[in-house]
């Protein structure tokens, strides 16, 4: 009752403060800057835009103006010279526990103020894909404990210095750290956390538990530091070391402090999130282990149970081998570094197995012993929370997995056979997976999921057959829609949430137009599925992807203010066309990517393509505006680059930099200088319909399916040109 | 309420001592002069009072207990008003003094607030923000903070600067009336502030105290060290510390107090502010 009185008196003084208010009124604004200024999220979704954006703003506009705040609050009593009076009535450590609390109280008030007057404005921009929950986590995750934080940090400052200029300058350090050096670390950018994208029509369990978990664990580390500047108030007319001196005799004190900055840093350390995957995306140790010798694989079957609630995965996967060699053979597969693997038995046998520690591309390899028997079935079961690649940290979301959605993909799904050949062609497959009653499971490739039985609790057990080491998987409350269009049958898959948007901007006729499109210039899908092709809405992923007989579009080209953009024609974004043409231009199979310095891939004839019917469907200013004279700009700021000129130098930069411009230099190759090579061809050529008889010759050839690359000199000789002809430099 | 205070020293960290081996025993109730000149201890010594600092040597003891061990009950029966405070601006009167009730956890706030309001005469600034009000009304109401919740020891350090004649009347008879069954120190450098309500009085001058004990007894320390005689008669005269000149037809009439009286001096019934300037200025001779 005592110190709930005092508390209650020290925020009543504090909400009559001047400053306090005025940094609850500024807080309470800041979410605009969001909607205009700064945008960290940079995904098109509606939930990115509207709230990602504002509630992000508003943490860290929030917490620098709740954080002057404390300093203020705090040098107010010795402003005031109410130190003295003070101090002869409350002990100064408790005083400062009471402050902190009324200032944590009135940050708390100024995100729930924000949170009720921005969500009337959240909702009615954010329109039919508004969700409570997404807007209340998003607030209280993105926005509120950046409050809380940025008043322990500057009330720290404080304590430790006195001093209201010095508190000023570090807190702003501080800040500054988060903004700029740390903006890339995830765990380390307590202000501004990686929020990319928030999906609008499946769920965002992910990236909120992942930024949670991220302001939790500075809130540790903030709380000792904290805790540990409590110990040093001045006390007893001490100076910092004195009155440490004597706070520390309660061995309590610093016992509490030195626990949470424990916590903190274990928890950073032991972060469940992200994995360790070589930063070297050239890196291909995985792919390039021999085989074992003699051991074939005839099938390959798992169970899959993922838990919506935790987001973490149980399976149970079983391989058939054939071990010829007469001798025992270690066999290697690949599994999501954050599971682990808790028993491999060979026809029911324990057998020793090892993971180890190096990984790749979101994989960590799990070697297993096979006994030297000729045939056997092994059975590994493994499970947890799957981790995403260190690569895209501050991208994170894709393995979501909760109620609304699902997607698990090759090593996430099932360990991934990494060094066995099939048996025959390829190794069938038969999964099975288990998912709640509301969710459509789908198979991103050629398979057809079927769902083959019910349980009492509310879930139903789907079951596929499909073929390869790997694959991917979908899951979530989807509509699906079939589009005859070029031939063939596009099963269209996309959110329940979104469907009033999808009819109403007539997305099935735009389906119909690119299929109709690539049909009619290059020639009918030859990657056969059937007669089928799978067109799936996934989760934001900041771009689609496509394998044979299936496309994967990003939510981002759906929303209803990309549907209803009057500059795009009224028809979807350009992404989603882009995703589209892949089923003609873009299988890895076509193109040889062995080369990563080769410009030559299946995304510049895909980028090419895309041009050509934006172009035809948004008209040619349009397309130069957003293709041609990007691609220019691009490529020459490309030839002009230091490292492109003068290549001996990257090597002398660190790894990682040399990565991150590798990297990009790589991009700019393949989706500017190509497609402005293509361009060039065209001009050649003869004009574009030259250039579509040429490429639907080149898309309709004889393919040697074992070799079935689409070369550079393929393409030049379909055009009769040389290379030094289309050079652009 | 007993304080013992023992063998006390405090040297600060630049190396400055203000006391030095401090012996003091203060019992309720009783209403204690604190005098001294400035930088003499008084304001460290009032700080060690309150737990606001440390003593580097000796002890004190709150009914038998050390400070340092019942530092929580000291302030709870507390009533403290520094030399150097401020005061929130930004609340009203009433406001603040709600503020400082829950500080010190006053069971009913409302009540104790009113009374001390009621008690420093400012019932019409009641509503009034802090910020607005004069010099003298912002030391009122420090005074009433000091007075909130019925303390049992009070401390107060020069408490009627900035007051006008007739509050300072006023608050010397309400220090009075608290000190009848309380413990009450009050320092100061007016000794008419002390010199008709306090029944101790503590001299104190170079953290040392020169004189503890009654007025009547300070008083009689200087009985035939003070005299008067006319300026001119005795302007060479060495040792005379002069209290006061007055100006007459006749020449500059003098007050003195010297260890020897001149032979021109006419004894005088000596006053309590002789009585101390005889003892400072022995001290300074010594």
């Amino acid at each position: 009752m005592k110190s709930t009185g005092l508390f209650a008196r020290e925020l009543h003084r504090l909400l009559h403060s001047r400053p306090a208010w005025l940094a609850l009124l500024l807080t309470l604004l800041s979410p605009l800057a969001g909607l205009f200024l700064y945008k960290p999220a940079t995904a098109d979704t509606m939930l990115s835009l509207y709230l990602a954006n504002p509630a992000l703003t508003g943490g860290a506009a929030g917490g620098i103006f709740f954080g002057l705040l404390a300093v203020l609050e705090l040098d107010r009593v010795s402003r005031s010279r109410m130190d003295a009076l003070v101090d002869a009535a409350v002990p100064p450590l408790r005083m400062a526990l009471v402050r902190l609390t009324a200032l944590l109280a009135v940050g708390l008030l100024a995100t729930a103020v924000t949170m009720l007057v921005w969500l009337p404005v959240t909702w009615s921009l954010v329109g039919s894909v508004f969700d409570l929950t997404d807007y209340c986590l998003a607030y209280l995750i993105f926005m509120g404990l950046a409050l809380p934080l940025a008043i322990l940090a500057a009330a720290a400052f404080y304590q430790f210095t006195c001093r209201m200029d010095l508190s000023l300058v570090l807190f702003a350090a501080f800040c500054g750290l988060s903004l700029t050096l740390w903006a890339d670390e995830w765990q380390l950018c307590w202000l501004n956390p990686s929020v990319w994208a928030l999906s609008d029509d499946f769920s965002n369990f992910r990236i909120f538990r992942s930024a949670a978990y991220m302001r939790f664990t500075w809130l540790g580390a903030l709380a000792g530091f904290w805790g540990l500047s409590c110990l040093c108030v001045r006390q007893y007319g001490k100076g910092p070391f004195g009155s440490f001196a004597r706070s520390v005799r309660r061995v309590c004190r610093p016992i509490l402090v030195l626990a949470l900055l424990a916590s903190s840093v274990t928890a950073y350390a032991l972060q469940p999130f992200v994995d360790h995957s070589n930063p070297d995306l050239s890196a291909m140790t995985f792919s390039e282990l021999e085989y074992a010798e003699g051991v074939t694989c005839s099938h390959r079957s798992a169970q899959v149970t993922p838990c919506t609630d935790s987001g973490s995965v149980t399976g149970t996967a079983s391989y058939e081998f054939q071990n010829s060699s007469g001798k025992e053979q270690t066999v290697s597969f690949a599994i999501n570094p954050g599971y682990t693997v808790s028993s491999v038995r060979a026809d029911g046998e324990a057998g020793p197995f090892r993971v180890g520690d190096y990984q790749e591309y979101n994989e960590a390899m799990l070697e297993v012993t096979l006994p030297a028997k000729e045939e056997m079935e092994l059975e590994i079961r493994y499970g947890g929370f799957p981790r995403e690649d260190r690569t895209t940290s501050t991208m994170q979301g894709s393995a979501e997995i909760s109620r609304e959605y699902i997607c698990l993909t090759n090593a996430s799904l099932s360990p991934r056979l990494l060094n066995v050949l099939p048996a025959k062609d390829s190794i069938p497959v038969t999964m099975e997976i288990t998912v709640p009653a509301h969710m459509s499971v789908i198979p991103f490739g050629r398979a057809d999921a079927q769902a083959v039985e019910e349980h009492d609790d509310g879930t139903i057990t789907w079951r596929y057959e499909d073929e390869g080491t790997g694959g991917i998987l979908y899951a979530g409350d989807y509509v699906r829609q079939d589009i005859e269009a070029g031939g063939i049958t596009v099963q269209f898959y996309y959110g329940r949430k979104h469907q009033a948007i999808m009819e109403k901007a007539n997305a099935a006729e735009a389906v119909r137009k690119v299929v109709d499109y690539c049909t009619e210039h290059y020639g009918p899908l030859s990657f056969g599925a059937g007669g089928s092709l799978k067109l799936i809405q996934s989760r934001t992923a900041g771009g689609g992807y496509a394998t044979d007989g299936a496309s994967l579009l990003d939510e981002a080209d759906f929303t209803a203010a990309n549907l209803s953009d009057p500059d795009k024609g009224g028809a979807v974004g350009e992404v989603f066309i882009h995703e589209l043409v892949h089923q003609w231009w873009g299988l890895a199979n076509m193109f040889d990517g062995a080369d990563a310095e080769s410009p030559w891939s299946a995304e510049g004839l895909t980028v090419y393509t895309t041009y050509r019917i934006v172009k035809e469907l948004y008209g040619e200013d349009y397309a130069r505006e957003h293709y041609t004279d990007q691609w220019q700009r691009e490529a020459e700021d490309y030839y002009l680059n230091y490292y492109v000129r003068s290549p001996e130098y990257l090597q002398e930069l660190p790894q990682s930099k040399q990565l991150e411009i590798s990297n990009s230099l790589s991009r700019v190759r393949q989706y500017c200088e190509m497609p402005l090579k293509i361009l060039k061809a065209e001009t050649l050529v003869g004009g574009e319909e030259a250039m579509d008889q040429i490429l639907k010759g080149l898309f309709n050839r004889e393919l040697d399916w074992s070799y079935p690359y689409l070369t550079y000199q393929e393409f030049l000789d379909a055009c009769n040109l040389t290379e030094e002809e289309l050079n652009l430099a | 309420m007993e304080i013992r205070v023992q063998n006390v020293s405090m040297v600060y960290p630049n190396g400055k001592t203000a006391l030095k081996n401090l012996n003091l025993d203060l019992k309720s109730p009783s209403l204690i002069g604190l005098l001294g000149p400035n930088g003499a201890g008084k304001s460290t010594l009032m700080k060690l009072l309150v737990g606001a600092l440390l003593p580097t040597a000796g002890s004190i003891q709150v009914d038998g207990r050390p400070l340092t061990r019942s530092e929580k009950q000291l302030k709870s029966r507390l009533g403290y008003l520094p030399q150097d405070f401020g005061l929130f601006d930004e609340l009203t009167v009433a406001q603040f003094l709600d503020y400082m009730a829950a500080l010190k956890e006053i069971r009913s706030p409302k009540t104790a607030v009113s009374q001390a309001i009621e008690a420093v005469n400012l019932k019409e600034k009641a509503k009034s923000k802090i910020r607005t009000l004069s010099g003298g009304q912002r030391q009122r109401v420090g005074i009433a903070q000091a007075l909130l919740g019925d303390p049992s020891f009070f401390i107060f350090d020069e408490p009627t600067v900035g007051l006008d004649p007739e509050e300072r009347i006023h608050f010397r008879n309400l220090f009075s009336q608290t000190a009848q069954n309380r413990l009450v120190l009050l320092s100061t450098h007016i000794i008419e502030d002390v010199q008709s309500v306090c029944d101790q009085l503590v001299v104190i001058h170079h953290g040392r105290i020169l004189f503890a004990g009654t007025p009547e007894e300070l008083i009689l320390t200087a009985q035939g060290h003070v005299g008067i005689f006319w300026e001119q008669e005795a302007f060479e005269e060495e040792g005379l510390h002069i209290t006061a000149r007055v100006n007459t037809s006749q020449g500059i009439r003098c007050r003195a107090v010297a260890e020897s009286l001149p032979a021109c001096a006419v004894p005088e019934e000596p006053s309590l502010e002789d009585a101390y300037l005889y003892l400072i200025s022995r001290e300074v001779v010594s």
